[in-house]
């Protein structure tokens, strides 16, 4: 192969080329999901999955203006999800949460805006982020929408989450 | 209170004194008269149960005092303040809502049972010349419906002597706040509006829902508001503050006290 390894000869120019193609590449599929890795955190991001998962869940405690769900969740990656919720009055509510599944745990936070909050089931519609996580997720990352339901009568919830997950 | 009203008198003459006596009857008597009628609140809030980390009903109250005993001003606006952690919104009260139109002309008993949130009773009172009247009125509260997802509580209060009326108030429940518009409330005709005096409502409580569960109507008791699992130093504090038509203030606080452990 004319100039050996070195980066100089025209093979290794190819290479430079592939390199840098494949480095526009990755920038521009997380820049697609939504994703802005910082310098090494693009090596550790080993791949990116669609998400949509649904759980259905119930309470378990409450503090307050705070509710604690948990429950099954099927989808893109299945586990026993741990919701706790945050609504104070204005129409804004908050979640943060937890996924335990097989590889590893998932955590994020959502918010969202609840509609008709005087009816036995009101809905909430808002954005979501992933934010860490733990074993194969430990460095999750990502973002995407929350969908849900708050059952007023049991304190029940059912929630979708659609996004793109990095890790 | 009147500007300088207690500061100490110097020593003056028999003249001056006498001067002194004129101004200061004619500062009691004269312009200043209205600073006399300036009202003092007090607030009062209870949990039962006293139990951290569990459903409990909430019972605020009020009362509006004129220092000289007369007829206080008609309230405008009542804004009270709850400890930003209790669980007023996430309450399972209010699963259905009632129009304040309907509310105003038929009462609560016209409302779904399900929007039934509370109750109390109220104390108004009225001057006609120097006659003060009293009325006793019940207060229902009900969940309002929300055009912008804030949850709205109508408190309808119903008296029936020596003035049959029912008026409704709008209560916007926000973060940490109850925020009570009241509408003004003739007590005759061309007679002055009526004052409240004062209020004690229930949020929560023996109220029975009903749902639908596998074709059959179920009766069940709703819960109540969450009271947060930690008591803060010095117990649940509450304020509120009080706009009376004549454009006058008043504010009041108080605290629940932290409940035992068990």
């Amino acid at each position: 192969m004319p100039g050996g390894g070195k980066l100089s000869g025209p093979g290794g120019d190819e290479r430079a080329g592939a390199l840098a193609r494949r480095a526009l590449g990755c920038a521009l599929l997380a820049g697609l999901f939504g994703i802005a890795p910082a310098g090494g955190e693009l090596a550790q991001a080993s791949a990116t999955l669609n998400v949509y998962d649904e759980g259905h869940l119930h309470y378990v405690r409450s503090s307050g203006n705070q509710l604690i769900d948990e429950g099954h969740a099927s989808g893109t990656v299945p586990g026993t999800v741990v919701v706790r919720f945050t609504y104070n009055g204005s129409p804004t509510v908050y979640a943060d949460f937890t996924i335990y599944a097989r590889a590893g745990t998932i955590s994020g936070h959502a918010n969202g805006r609840l509609s008709n909050p005087t009816s036995a089931s009101p809905s909430s519609r808002g954005a979501l982020t992933l934010s860490g996580g733990g074993g194969h997720y430990a460095h999750a990352h990502g973002s995407g929408e929350l969908f849900g339901v708050f059952y007023r009568r049991s304190y029940a919830m059912t929630v979708q989450t659609r996004g793109a997950l990095a890790y | 209170m009147r500007p300088g009203a207690e500061q100490p008198a110097p020593r003056r003459g028999p003249g001056r004194r006498a001067l002194a006596v004129v101004t200061v009857c004619a500062l009691a008597l004269g312009p200043a008269a209205p600073a006399w009628a300036e009202q003092t609140a007090t607030l009062t809030a209870s949990f039962q149960p006293e139990r951290l980390g569990a459903p409990t009903a909430v019972t605020f109250g009020f009362a509006i005092a004129s220092p000289d005993g007369a007829v206080p001003p008609p309230l405008d606006a009542v804004d009270i303040r709850y400890p930003a952690g209790l669980g007023l919104a996430t309450t399972g009260l209010g699963v259905a809502s009632c129009e304040a139109a309907r509310l105003e002309r038929s009462g609560a008993g016209a409302c779904p049972a399900d929007s039934r949130m509370g109750s109390g009773d109220a104390l108004l009172r009225f001057a006609i010349g120097p006659q003060v009247f009293e009325e006793h009125a019940s207060l229902a509260l009900v969940a309002g419906p929300s055009p912008d997802g804030y949850l709205h509580v109508l408190i309808a209060a119903t008296g029936t002597r020596p003035v049959a009326a029912r008026v409704v108030m709008s209560t916007l429940l926000g973060e940490g706040a109850l925020q009570i518009a009241v509408p003004a409330v003739p007590s005759l005709p061309e007679g002055p509006d009526v004052a409240i005096v004062s209020v004690r409502a229930t949020l929560g409580g023996a109220l029975t829902y009903y749902e639908r569960t596998h074709g059959h109507t179920v009766a069940y008791r709703p819960r109540g508001v969450g009271l947060p699992a930690r008591c803060p130093h010095g117990g649940f504090p509450f304020s509120a503050s009080f706009t009376f038509a004549d454009g006058s203030h008043a504010s009041a606080r108080t605290s629940v006290r932290c409940p035992r452990r068990r």
